[in-house]
């Protein structure tokens, strides 16, 4: 088997071990921890017979194509650094698995519990072998999810949902930041190759981007490695299970951190601006988790404070920017997962037996459990630093580290302060810890009667231990030579010279290891009896907790803020959304307006035409006076709407446009009574219309909506001033002028382009029209008016009334003379208006009007007659059928458009001459004036269905009262 | 008929099958009987979308149509499909919820294939015209899509809303239609390009390009034209919500895409701030305003407002990298949401859909396939690596940092974080929380979503490739 596929095989096991794990029953507790054990044997077996293959000094490469497009590939990188912490990493994990046996109770999901635990080593190893940073950031964020699960895994406790939580938001924050920090130096460099990234440290270190860089990834590492400020996961994250706290929280999640601060060192690291932030946070996390572990009341809090700090040492070596700083690093990275995991582990089995794990219950345990306490007080000591044990070794080269001067300034004058007094720190909690739990009186009133676990569970913690000590005491033989290939690998050709012994004769480092044993055990003796009786945490800070914090800003965030936000800007009120869409075009328009420095180069008042200025006056008037009514008379403001409107088209007559004049007056009164029916069948107003009764609130937001609209016109205007006092290109109107009679053969241009140029669409429009036409008459057959609405409008009933009080009069005699004069001569106008939109239809080919023009002036007449004589009296005598106007109009269309196939042209091809008829003289006589008719006939049917419809709704209250015969369906 | 008609009809392939399959669609249901026709028609209407992409896909030709109004490229291939798939599988979904909610009416799949060509049209349109009336096509059915449950207020209230909305930003965009040929001359967007780059930059032509995105905008909900989109999300039955935050966002996103880099491409660095300016108020507002909802489906708004965000930082970028990045978020958003929607599909007791994100509490432990869906789609929503969620945002990431748009893109993850948390959340109440009742099975239709849409969620590491290479394809239409 070659070393690539060894490779493959040492990512891929776990996971697959994870598949297979998910799939036993959940009783089958033996069954699932050897095939765990298995697995994790395996990986160990595998990376051990990777190290000849590491051991030459160059790394094991494995690349498989993955998204070739984005330069990127699954690639698997194994150097000496890598193999180092794949070993600590299968190793303890393999340990833990065997130990997990005896922890868990068979009353819990072992299924789950394993398939988590092997996909987070999968995950872990993922992290250490990767040879892209793409892949590194995508195994890392598969560490927190997987962690989430594992904290969270007895899910009905509170504490664990909530450390659960906690720990994903802050590493998951950390990982995006991470991503983002990644992406900023594949931009640098150009490749996301971690070979690549480590060749150009120079080119990154002297990039713009640096700084972010640097920070972004800082932070990912800050979070996973729990550093100060982001270090309070950590201790909540102890509501997990003792065996994942043992693995994820000493030797692998926590020191992914570390792993990979140490990985980009050569990088990223040497500057001022790494100094600092590392150096800091480093310094910060040493001592304030030395100094919180010691006020601990449970053990695994004070071994997670304790974890802090430890990462928190070697985050300051790393940041020293000297090699020697970051081979102590590196050792204290292996030492620290030893020590640690043994202890961890340890306070699972004192956990396990006594039944807690509060410090100030528990006592005199070292009769009860000889074997596991004389196990914990070597770990113990060797976390305090005491010599002849492997902490004591790291210890001692940080200790050398930080007398030196590496970068001249006040963190840099403070380190070996900082150094002793975490150290004594140190050895008070290790202190603390044996002390409190092995010695003095035995509590009698502990859960369960403790007693030595059993031996397999034990093992795990003997094997570490052991490590411990013979590590402690013949470094350079025993791992001298890993530790080696693993500096080597990292630092390369800057790799200094250093010496793994126990005894380095009389130095400064050994005086400072000396202060701290003995003020450490000082200080314990003065706290001891504080400690016995403390409340949970460190005195002064206990309020001040990273977790409250934590929590008040995501509720204020989550909750507050959101809040906020969404009652600030989300309504669920039309009017504001509509409110805010104006708003927005408003300011959108008005940006480039103000960019430009546009000048809206009035004319001098010289050449305004008066009569011309006043018209239009008017027409400001009343459209600003139609905003203004909108919100008290509809029927007032649509008036001064069709002011608004006339104005326009007086307008259009004045610049010498009749034919557009003719067609926008036409639409003007036709659209206005259209909408006259309509505001029949509105609700009344709730509100009390009277302006002095408004609350002030009401009128303030009627202003407001005034004020909306006059500006929203006033920028129309604007902008409709600014596009066409600019010069514009030239056009396609000119195109139209030009052929306009020579190839459609009429002078009215706009008639000659709705029926020849743009045919086509002219026929897709009427349809449109049509569609439109029966979809309204279809919503409206079933139309039922609000009950508010059905009654008789106010006149009405004055006029019945009126009839009611006097003896000589009918009731309902007035409301049907109604308007006698105007009705009589608006019927005899009826057909008068016929004649007038034959006229224009006639003349549109040359003059203004045309069929639509002239549909519409058609639908004036039958508008006329509603008007004067009412719904009953017109739907009596109405003799159009509107459905067969409109299938007519079409059918002619096509018609017409299809008779240029017959001719070998294509559709719509139009042809013209002029016919002499008699009395009537010459008229045009273009094959488009068929189509003409065409849009005549659908135009009058469109118009006539829907006057009908709507016009129909004013006796549907009196179809109950059965006066009306006539019905709808009938009279279509 | 000449033979440029016919090569223009050739081309339009698709879309043919779509016009004319809607009209035989429509006389199908009338002349079915009323019990069968619903069914009938929604098998036919699947059909129909589906040998839609098949011609695509084996008969589709690059080329113009119709004078160069219309254009087919690979861009739209890839876009089409996105929109194909999409509503083939939101009617393929609605089966049960409209057997079972008495939604069972023919015109609901006719109306969707509707909606369907027009989207197609929006895809295709190479000029201002054929994008305006593709547009309308799609909206007018998808206005009466929301208000399609005549009985209940608030699908009334939705479909007003949109339309009233929706009919104020088309006339916008119909007046930047009108301002920007004012100016050029020209409606077909290479004409338009053309036209914009050889003359300097007109006060008139940022009026129009102004007006044009905002009337885009408001299709892809973006922020500030996003307030409809939780209502109508709300209100509108639950399918066609589905259908609304799928297919039309795809259409309206690439329409964006072709109008800005092949219209606009000589003004880009005009329509760059507004892009920039959008993707950041949306991936803001999104996120930060999903976290207080309690209807997934409002939730489900606020992300799909977030996620157009985050797809418009790739636009943003204005490059290659940039386009394929939008293309690819598209694509994986397209996914995700469909899976999430099968399961608010799936939320279905005894008495009816629910709606809410309590209801979801203790899935884990009642129907725990479901809640495995649920929690891989909301990972992947979160973006979070591995899933195909980290990728899209990875895509358009890349393209704003390497184009230089630092800013955006901080903020861009930023607004990535803060949408983790609500996502994590609905994972929090599946889990942890304890059940209050469990839902009635799931019905065999949206299995087969949830399976297909979870696997893709979970193996695009392994697809990503290919699917990468035409996402490139697709991106180089425009380079």
């Amino acid at each position: 088997m070659n070393s690539e596929t060894m490779l493959m095989m040492l990512i891929a096991l776990p996971f697959a071990g994870a598949c297979l794990a998910a799939l036993f029953p959940p009783n089958a507790r033996n069954a699932e921890t050897w095939a765990a054990a298995l697995v994790t044997l395996g990986a160990v077996v595998l990376s051990a017979s990777l190290f000849p293959a590491v051991a030459t000094g160059t790394p094991v490469r494995l690349n498989i194509e993955w998204l070739p497009t984005l330069g990127l590939s699954f690639s698997l990188r194994m150097d000496g650094f890598a193999w180092l912490f794949s070993m600590l990493v299968t190793c303890i994990g393999f340990l833990v698995v065997i130990y997990s046996r005896y922890y868990m109770s068979p009353d819990d999901a072992i299924p789950r519990f394993y398939a988590f635990f092997l996909a987070f080593m999968g995950a872990m190893l993922g992290i250490i072998l990767s040879g892209n940073l793409i892949l590194l950031v995508v195994f890392w964020e598969l560490t927190s999810i997987i962690s989430f699960m594992l904290i969270g895994y007895w899910y009905q406790k509170a504490d664990a949902r909530d450390g659960a939580r906690m720990s994903l938001t802050i590493t998951g924050v950390g990982g995006l930041g991470l991503l983002a920090g990644v992406l900023l130096i594949g931009h640098i460099v150009g490749s996301y190759d971690l070979d690549a990234v480590l060749d150009s440290g120079d080119l990154i270190r002297s990039h713009p981007l640096y700084v972010p860089a640097i920070c972004l990834v800082l932070l990912g590492a800050f979070t996973k490695s729990a550093q100060f400020p982001f270090h309070f996961w950590l201790p909540n994250a102890m509501a997990a299970p003792t065996p994942v706290s043992a693995f994820l929280h000493s030797a692998t999640m926590v020191k992914a951190g570390v792993f990979l601060m140490a990985r980009l060192w050569p990088v990223l690291g040497g500057t001022y601006e790494w100094f600092w932030l590392t150096g800091f946070a480093g310094a910060a996390s040493l001592l304030l988790g030395a100094y919180f572990a010691i006020f601990q009341r449970d053990i695994k809090g004070l071994l997670a404070y304790s974890t802090i700090s430890h990462l928190g040492l070697i985050t300051l070596l790393l940041s020293l920017g000297s090699p020697l700083g970051a081979v102590a690093a590196i050792f204290h990275m292996m030492n620290h997962a030893t020590f640690k995991a043994s202890l961890f582990m340890a306070a699972g089995i004192i956990d396990h037996e006594s039944g807690t794990r509060d410090m100030q219950k528990l006592g005199g345990l070292f009769k009860l459990m000889p074997y596991t306490a004389t196990l914990a007080m070597v770990a113990s000591a060797a976390m305090a630093g005491v010599p002849l044990l492997n902490g004591f070794l790291s210890k001692e080269m940080f200790f050398a580290e930080a007398i030196e001067t590496h970068a001249d300034s006040i963190l840099d004058t403070a380190a070996p302060y900082v150094a002793v007094i975490a150290s004594a720190f140190a050895v008070t909690y290790s202190i603390r810890f044996i002390h409190a739990v092995f010695f003095g009186e035995r509590p009698a009133d502990l859960p369960r009667e403790p007693h030595e676990p059993p031996f397999l569970m034990r093992l795990p913690i003997q094997l570490l231990v052991l490590a411990c000590l013979v590590i402690g005491i013949i470094p350079a033989i025993t791992v001298g030579s890993f530790l080696h290939i693993a500096v080597v690998s990292v630092l390369g050709a800057d790799t200094p010279a250093y010496s793994l012994a126990v005894w380095h004769g009389l130095t400064v480092p050994l005086g400072m290891s000396v202060i701290a044993l003995i003020g450490g055990a000082l200080l314990y003796v003065l706290l001891r009896h504080y400690l016995a009786h403390c409340e949970e945490g460190p005195p002064y800070f206990r309020r001040l907790k990273g977790q409250r914090i934590f929590e008040r800003v995501l509720v204020f965030v989550s909750w507050r803020f959101a809040r906020l936000v969404e009652a600030t800007l989300g309504t669920r009120r039309m009017q504001q959304q509509l409110r805010l869409l104006v708003a927005v075009s408003l300011v959108a328009a008005a940006i480039p307006f103000y960019n430009s420095n546009f000048g809206l180069g009035l004319f001098e008042l010289g050449q305004i035409d008066i009569p011309f200025a006043l018209l239009w006056v008017i027409g400001i008037a009343c459209a600003v006076g139609a905003a203004h009514q909108a919100k008290f008379h509809r029927l007032v403001a649509l008036i001064l709407l069709g002011g608004a409107g006339v104005v326009t088209c007086i307008t259009f007559v004045w610049l010498s446009a009749p034919d557009l004049a003719v067609t926008q007056l036409l639409v003007e009164i036709v659209t206005a009574v259209l909408i006259l029916l309509g505001l029949r069948w509105l609700p009344k107003r709730w509100e009390d219309t009277e302006l002095g009764r408004a609350p002030i609130s009401t009128k303030l937001r009627r202003g407001r909506d005034l004020l909306v609209a006059a500006v929203a016109g006033l920028g129309m205007t604007l902008l409709s001033y600014a596009v066409m006092t600019r010069p514009s290109p030239d056009t396609i109107s000119g195109f139209f002028l030009r052929k306009a009679y020579e190839e459609g053969g009429g002078r009215n241009v706009v008639n000659v382009i709705l029926v020849d140029f743009r045919g086509f669409d002219t026929f897709g429009e009427i349809t449109v029209l049509g569609i439109v036409a029966l979809t309204v008459f279809a919503l409206f057959r079933r139309f039922r008016p609000a009950p508010d609405t059905i009654e008789s409008p106010e006149q009405q009933r004055i006029q019945a009334a009126t009839d009611e009080e006097r003896s000589d009069r009918i009731t309902g005699q007035t409301v049907s003379d109604y308007l006698l004069v105007p009705s009589v001569i608006m019927q005899w106008l009826f057909p008068v208006i016929i004649v007038f939109a034959a006229y224009l239809f006639l003349r549109g080919h040359d003059l203004p009007g045309g069929g639509f023009a002239a549909g519409v002036a058609m639908s004036a007449a039958f508008i006329l007659q509603y008007l004067a004589a009412g719904t009953v009296w017109v739907e009596d005598r109405l003799r159009i059928l509107p459905v067969n106007w409109i299938g007519l109009g079409l059918l002619i269309a096509g018609c017409v458009g299809i008779g240029s196939w017959v001719f070998g042209y294509p559709f719509l091809t139009s042809y013209s001459q002029y016919i002499d008829l008699p009395v009537i003289g010459e008229i045009p006589a273009a094959t488009a004036i068929l189509f003409d008719l065409g849009v005549f006939s659908l135009v009058v049917g469109a118009t006539v269905l829907m006057l009908i419809v709507f016009a129909h709704q004013s006796i549907r209250r009196l179809r109950a009262a059965k006066i009306s015969t006539t019905t709808i369906e009938e009279v279509a | 008929m000449t033979t440029a008609l016919s090569t223009s009809l050739s081309l339009l392939g698709p879309e043919l099958i779509l016009a004319v399959g809607a009209v035989a669609l429509l006389m199908i249901g009338v002349f079915s009987a009323e019990q069968r026709a619903n069914r009938l028609v929604t098998g036919l209407s699947v059909a129909v979308l589906v040998a839609a992409l098949l011609w695509m896909w084996f008969y589709g030709r690059d080329g113009y149509a119709f004078g160069g109004a219309i254009i087919q490229d690979a861009f739209g291939r890839f876009m089409k499909s996105l929109a194909l798939i999409g509503s083939a599988v939101t009617l393929f979904m609605s089966v049960g919820f409209a057997k079972s909610e008495r939604f069972d009416k023919f015109e609901f799949p006719v109306l969707i294939v509707l909606c369907t060509l027009g989207m197609m049209l929006m895809i295709t349109a190479n000029d201002m015209l054929g994008l305006y009336l593709g547009l309308e096509l799609q909206s007018l059915a998808i206005y009466v899509l929301a208000a399609f449950n005549r009985d209940s207020l608030r699908s009334t209230e939705a479909g007003l809303k949109y339309f009233v909305l929706g009919a104020l930003s088309s006339g916008m965009l119909l007046y930047g239609i009108s301002l920007v040929y004012g100016y050029t001359g020209h409606t077909g967007f290479q004409e338009i390009a053309l036209a914009l780059n050889g003359s300097e930059r007109q006060l008139g032509l940022v009026f129009g390009l102004v007006f044009v995105l905002a009337g885009l905008a408001f299709k892809i909900s973006a922020v500030p034209f996003h307030m409809w989109t939780p209502d109508v999300y709300e209100g509108a039955p639950t399918p066609i919500t589905a259908f609304m935050a799928a297919a039309p966002k795809m259409a309206a996103m690439a329409l964006t895409v072709r109008v800005t880099m092949e219209a606009f491409a000589p003004i880009a660095p005009d329509w760059q701030q507004i892009i920039v300016f959008i993707s950041i108020a949306s991936m803001l507002l999104g996120s930060f305003a999903a976290i207080g909802q309690r209807n997934i489906k409002r939730l489900m708004a606020y992300s799909s407002i977030g996620h157009m965000g985050f797809a418009l930082v790739g636009l943003a970028a204005n490059s290659e990298t940039g386009v394929r990045g939008v293309v690819l978020y598209m694509a994986i958003y397209l996914a995700m949401t469909l899976g999430t929607f099968a399961v608010i599909l799936a939320m279905r007791r005894k008495e009816g859909n629910v709606e809410n994100i309590d209801d979801l509490a203790g899935l884990s432990t009642t129907h725990p396939l479901m809640a495995l869906v649920l929690t891989i789609m909301m990972f992947s929503l979160a973006g979070i690596p591995p899933l195909a969620g980290f990728w899209a945002k990875w895509y358009v990431f890349l393209a704003a940092i390497n184009s230089g748009l630092y800013a955006l893109s901080v903020i861009g993850v930023l607004a990535s974080v803060v949408g983790a948390f609500y996502y994590l959340r609905l994972i929090k109440i599946m889990w942890f929380d304890e059940p209050v009742g469990s839902f009635v099975p799931v019905a065999g239709e949206l299995r087969v979503v949830l399976a297909v849409s979870a696997a893709f969620t979970l193996l695009y590491v392994l697809i990503g490739g290919p699917l990468g290479n035409m996402a490139e394809a697709a991106a180089m239409s425009f380079f």
